[in-house]
């Protein structure tokens, strides 16, 4: 052979022409199976069609008993950058100029139940981790307006917070009679700036917020919020149960200093978000001023607001994609077929004989494999979320908007993640060689640990997130389309489309398996007779 | 025993836009055994498995000693049949695989025994099924065939990868058969593996029969009374012969070739003469050459026709070639024809 | 496959004698088949080892401190029946997938034509090998569950019921959990004989199975998902691990365990008709 080729430029080329002339070989094998062609299209077709199950409605019921869907309890509330918030608290207020500070001091951050709301625990446990109060600098009291805030929160110490996002720490500790928190607040046209102190007189800047387009006249004041309690009690395959109830925190305020208030201002106290909705969070509440004494109370939240959470989908865009799992599996048979296929009647001595280079045939088999997959995944995630997103809004359900970006890599991750596991199982399929057994091992691989992680939620938390981040399945990752906050108290799981690993590390993850699968095949069908 | 026949009555199935079978009709007999042939593709397998009641018919009938396949009751006892050797599992032992079948008609090991004896296949018995040579299998699928000591006995193409020794064996092994009053039934596409075991022919050609006739007589349309003369003096020979009333013609290698005389009114007159010569055989037509001549317009397949004609075939013709009675022997050169 | 020719139709009682013995001969050759498979004892063994396996390592993961969680020790201690079920799948479709890969189902039903009885043959002879090593799974999991339970303050001394077959609860849970793998290798051997091909029957079993409770999160908390889980196999059959908060269940146990049977028929019933119809 060596003798042959005169010029390492022809052996290049001829070494890319015999690779072309194998892919057009496995690529002609592949689609005239018929089976395997109908395998892999329904495999699109079934992560499309499952979003024609029935989702969760929202509305209330009409006064002729016909369910209203949508309304106003169903609408989302936007901040300022268009993603979802939760924006309801008391507030207690005064009008700002272009300038000014407030300033206060909080002795005390105390949680309770509202009457007939109390879910049967001890009250001293009505404080919630994220009960927070303190001082807050808004556009408006309209829900979703853009605000930056210091706080005394339940157990995570002062906080600055701005814009429902951004989060940054403070001193830590509780807040009491004997270790008061002093909090202020300056603004300067567009930008506020937080300040904390133990005892009033050192002070530390915590963070400097850009609220952009800040009106000339801002509304600043006091405000108490507090997110309900909820513990899940059981959860199983058949689902989660938890109980919730809703709570409020009060806090006391004194040494209330305001500069560069327009004059004559008073005090007017306001509930932010009220919404006229059982189901939600009733933001009740008040103020009380005794002396240089303020004692404001409040229900309801001041942060991100993301979907889910009662063990549903409802309204999340990665909600739309579930159908991977089936069209997954299709896909999975079909892959793991196309090599096992030709153990079975001997076929591979024939495509080894007709192209020796054991290695190439299966990178061949791949590539033809992964692209196939990835250009059938495409088409169906992107029809997948339009049909999703059709069917919550037909019941009345608002989608939890998400950057375009995010859409974008939502679908092409979803093809990609198809065509990695197709090659994932391509590889388990070569070692195995039975058809059988390998598709039962690659399924045990990438859809059991999703599942024992997730849906059937036996494991502890940690356990579950340790399979999600070292099986196969971690490239499900990729399909996660809202951001964690650490200020939201949410259960995090996959059930709610939370993975213990970023999008592409998770990926990362799968096609470290597809590729270590592959080179094991590789090395395998080297070693073994054909 | 029973009446042990085989009747075929106007089968008719299709697959999709094929036909594969077209009104196939036939009886088989006991105490013979009975070639079924025709080209690859004439219906051949897909008749036995009509048969066997694994396919269902479109049309028409097939019945076993009088009764379809489906009612028999421990059917191996009525049919043991042979349709493809591969068709077992390889990671089950040879023995193992006649212990499932016997077991399956309510027999028991000692039958296993007994029929792996009969099939030679004492030393692999125990050994993976997976491991053997086609031949080997053949003989596995023989033993299967003879579990149930079955008065009717069908094989879709039995000689498949047997070696020289094997086919003669098998071919005794089924005249035996025969011969012990059996109904036998063996399917193939090369006439010449039939050559003297098939007393009776069945010969189809796309999906029905074409010819149904005692293999004697399929020979003896086919020869013609031809004799064969070497020579070292032609034209008198010639001249002697053609005054008796023959017609004779010279080959190219400078032998005669005969019509319209016996062989031994050929040797007696030559010898009146005294004319010398070193060879008088009379012809006998193989089998191949009768069947070609028969499924020339059946074959279906211009390749499978062309591999059947010279020079493909003609060496496995010559050496199973008829030895004949006497001194006299017939080769089976295609020049003879 | 409709021909029961009348011309050839013997007296009822001569019928049923002649059937009677197929069928013993069908099922003592169908078992003499799967006892000769090499495959299958260790798919048995591996499908008792994961089971019981990963029931130690969930019992072993479980913690509960307070001693108030709302844990179902039987439930806990059952759960490798999720994966070991996949194992029982593969053998129940392997013992008719390879026939048909192999071609010998040809010989299987030219010995035996009643293809009916053959299926049911089949489904007899996996029954009790399942029966079996899922008795030893399933007891070895709640002995498993049994000794490490207790230590993570899930057990007797924490309020929690007694892991014991004699507790009625118990016994319906393991019991019932050997009956559902039963079940699943029977659902399996009705698919594979309805698809024959063993990499699609394996795929659909396991979809069956498992996707319906990752599905179900689409339809939320509503009346959907409740349907879902009543009529899907695996959480609707395994219903009868419940021993604790039975009012909470989707569906009783029992009935639960009568949906996964429904399905079950169905395969079976999809699997004789489609062997019947098909040439082999």
């Amino acid at each position: 052979m060596t003798a042959m080729l005169t010029r390492p430029g022809d052996a290049v080329r001829a070494d890319r022409d015999s690779f072309r002339r194998l892919l057009h070989a496995e690529w002609t094998k592949f689609r005239t199976v018929r089976g395997w062609v109908i395998g892999t299209i329904a495999g699109g077709l079934l992560i499309i069609a499952v979003n024609l199950i029935p989702g969760g409605q929202c509305g209330g019921m009409q006064a002729n008993g016909q369910p209203s869907l949508g309304g106003p309890g169903c609408a989302l509330t936007l901040g300022p950058a268009g993603q979802a918030v939760t924006d309801s608290f008391y507030f207690v207020h005064q009008p700002m100029g272009p300038a000014g500070s407030i300033t206060v001091r909080v002795t005390s951050l105390t949680g309770s139940y509202p009457p007939g709301n109390s879910p049967g625990q001890p009250a001293a446990s009505a404080l919630q981790p994220w009960s927070k109060a303190g001082i807050i600098i808004k556009a408006s009291t309209r829900p979703g307006s853009a605000y930056a805030a210091m706080m005394v929160t339940g157990s995570h110490g002062v906080r600055m917070q701005w814009d429902y996002t951004q989060d940054t720490p403070g001193l830590g500790g509780a807040v009491s009679q004997t270790t008061p928190r002093w909090l202020r607040l300056t603004r300067a046209g567009d930008t506020v700036t937080g300040y904390d102190s133990a005892d009033g007189a050192r002070w530390a800047r915590i963070g400097v917020a850009t609220l952009p387009r800040l009106p000339a006249t801002v509304q600043a004041g006091l405000f108490a919020a507090s997110p309900g309690s909820s513990s899940v009690t059981s959860q199983s395959a058949t689902g989660s149960s938890g109980s919730g109830a809703s709570a409020q925190a009060t806090a006391a305020f004194d040494r209330v200093d305001l500069r560069r208030m327009p004059p004559g201002s008073r005090w007017r106290g306001t509930s932010i978000g009220a919404v006229p909705n059982p189901g939600n969070q009733s933001p009740g509440g008040g103020y009380r001023q005794s002396g240089g004494t303020l004692t404001v109370t409040g229900s309801g939240d001041i942060a991100p607001s993301l979907p889910g959470g009662d063990g549903g989908t409802a309204g999340s865009v990665a909600g739309t994609e579930v159908g991977t799992f089936a069209g997954l599996i299709a896909v999975l048979v079909v892959a793991t077929m196309f090599i096992t296929a030709e153990f079975r009647r001997g076929l591979i001595r024939v495509t080894l004989t007709a192209s020796p280079r054991r290695s190439r045939v299966l990178a061949a088999k791949a590539i033809v494999l992964g692209a196939v997959t990835f250009l059938v995944g495409l088409p169906a995630a992107y029809i997948a979320l339009l049909t999703g997103e059709r069917k919550e809004q037909a019941g009345g359900i608002s989608m939890y908007p998400v950057p375009v970006l995010t859409e974008l890599r939502l679908i092409v991750g979803t093809a990609a993640l198809l065509a990695v596991a197709a090659v994932l199982a391509l590889g388990i399929g070569a070692a195995i060689r039975r058809g059988a057994a390998a598709v039962t091992a690659v399924i045990a691989v990438i859809v059991l640990p999703y599942f024992f992680a997730g849906p059937l939620a036996v494991l502890p938390a940690g356990a579950a997130e340790w399979l999600l981040r070292l099986t196969p399945a971690a490239g499900f990752s990729i399909q996660q389309a809202y951001p964690r906050y650490f200020q939201l108290g949410f259960s995090y799981t996959p059930g709610n489309g939370y993975f213990p690993l970023a999008p592409w590390a998770g990926f990362a993850v799968l096609c470290l398996w597809a590729a270590l699968a592959l080179g094991l095949a590789g090395y395998l069908l080297r070693r073994r007779d054909a | 025993m029973l009446d042990a026949t085989i009747e075929v009555n106007g089968l008719r199935k299709r697959f999709g836009p094929t036909v594969a079978l077209d009104g196939m009709t036939f009886t088989v007999h006991p105490g013979q055994v009975t070639g079924f042939v025709g080209p690859n593709g004439a219906g051949k397998s897909t008749t036995m498995r009509v048969i066997l009641g694994l396919d269902a018919a479109d049309e028409g009938a097939a019945l076993v000693s009088g009764r379809p396949y489906q009612t028999l009751h421990r059917p191996l006892t009525h049919v043991g049949s042979l349709l493809d050797a591969a068709a077992l599992q390889p990671s089950r032992s040879a023995r193992n695989h006649l212990l499932w079948l016997a077991h399956s008609q309510g027999l028991g090991a000692r039958r296993v025994d007994a029929v792996i004896e009969q099939a030679g296949l004492q030393s692999a018995a125990r050994r993976k099924a997976g491991g053997y040579s086609l031949g080997m299998r053949q003989r596995l699928g023989i033993a299967a065939a003879l579990l149930g000591d079955p008065p009717v006995l069908m094989m879709d193409e039995p000689f498949n990868g047997m070696d020289p020794e094997g086919i003669i064996w098998m071919r005794g092994f089924l005249r035996s058969l025969a011969t012990q009053g059996r109904t036998v039934l063996v399917s193939s596409h090369l006439m010449s593996e039939l050559q003297d075991m098939a007393d009776h022919l069945v010969i189809v050609g796309r999906g029905k029969v074409i010819a149904d006739t005692s293999t004697r007589e399929l020979l003896a349309a086919a020869s013609g009374d031809r004799v064969m003369v070497r020579t070292s003096s032609a034209p008198e020979a010639t001249a002697v012969l053609a005054r008796a009333g023959a017609i004779v013609a010279a080959d190219s290698d400078g032998a005669l070739t005969v019509s319209g005389l016996a062989a031994e009114k050929v040797v007696s007159l030559l010898g009146a003469k005294a004319v010398p010569f070193s060879e008088v055989s009379a012809h006998h037509a193989t089998l191949e050459q009768a069947y070609l001549e028969l499924t020339r317009d059946a074959a279906q397949y211009r390749a499978a026709d062309a591999a059947a004609s010279p020079p493909g075939p003609s060496g496995p013709a010559g050496h199973g070639g008829t030895p004949a009675s006497g001194p006299s022997a017939a080769s089976g050169q295609e020049a003879a024809r | 496959m409709s021909q029961a020719p009348p011309a050839q139709r013997a007296c009822p009682a001569e019928m049923s004698r002649a059937s009677r013995a197929s069928m013993r001969d069908a099922l003592h050759a169908e078992w003499t088949k799967a006892r000769t498979l090499p495959g299958n004892g260790w798919l048995h063994l591996a499908a008792i080892a994961l089971t019981v396996a990963v029931s130690a390592a969930v019992a072993a993961a479980v913690r509960c401190p307070s001693g108030h969680c709302a844990e179902d020790p039987a439930k806990i201690s059952l759960t490798g029946i999720y994966l070991g079920q996949a194992v029982i799948a593969i053998v129940a479709v392997l013992g008719v997938s390879t026939e048909h890969s192999t071609g010998m189902i040809r010989v299987t039903l030219a010995a035996m034509p009643r293809r009916a009885t053959v299926l049911a043959a089949k489904a007899a002879v996996l029954t009790c090998p399942v029966l079996a090593s899922g008795a030893v799974a399933v007891l070895g999991s709640v002995l498993a569950g049994r000794l490490i339970l207790p230590g993570h303050g899930i057990g007797p001394g924490h309020g929690y019921p007694d892991l014991s077959l004699t507790s009625g609860p118990v016994l319906r849970a393991a019991s019932g959990s050997v009956l559902y793998l039963t079940l699943i290798a029977l659902l399996s051997l009705g698919i594979a004989a309805a698809v024959r091909d063993g990499a699609a029957a394996i795929g659909i079993v396991l979809g069956l199975l498992y996707l319906f409770p990752i599905l179900g999160q689409v339809a939320g908390t509503g009346t959907w998902h409740r349907h879902l889980d009543q009529l899907a196999p695996m959480t609707a059959g395994l219903a009868i691990q419940a021993t604790t908060g039975l009012h909470s269940l989707p569906i009783s146990p029992w009935a639960g365990l009568g949906v996964l049977a429904g399905w079950t028929a169905a395969a079976l019933l999809a699997g004789v008709i489609l062997l019947g119809l098909r040439d082999a």
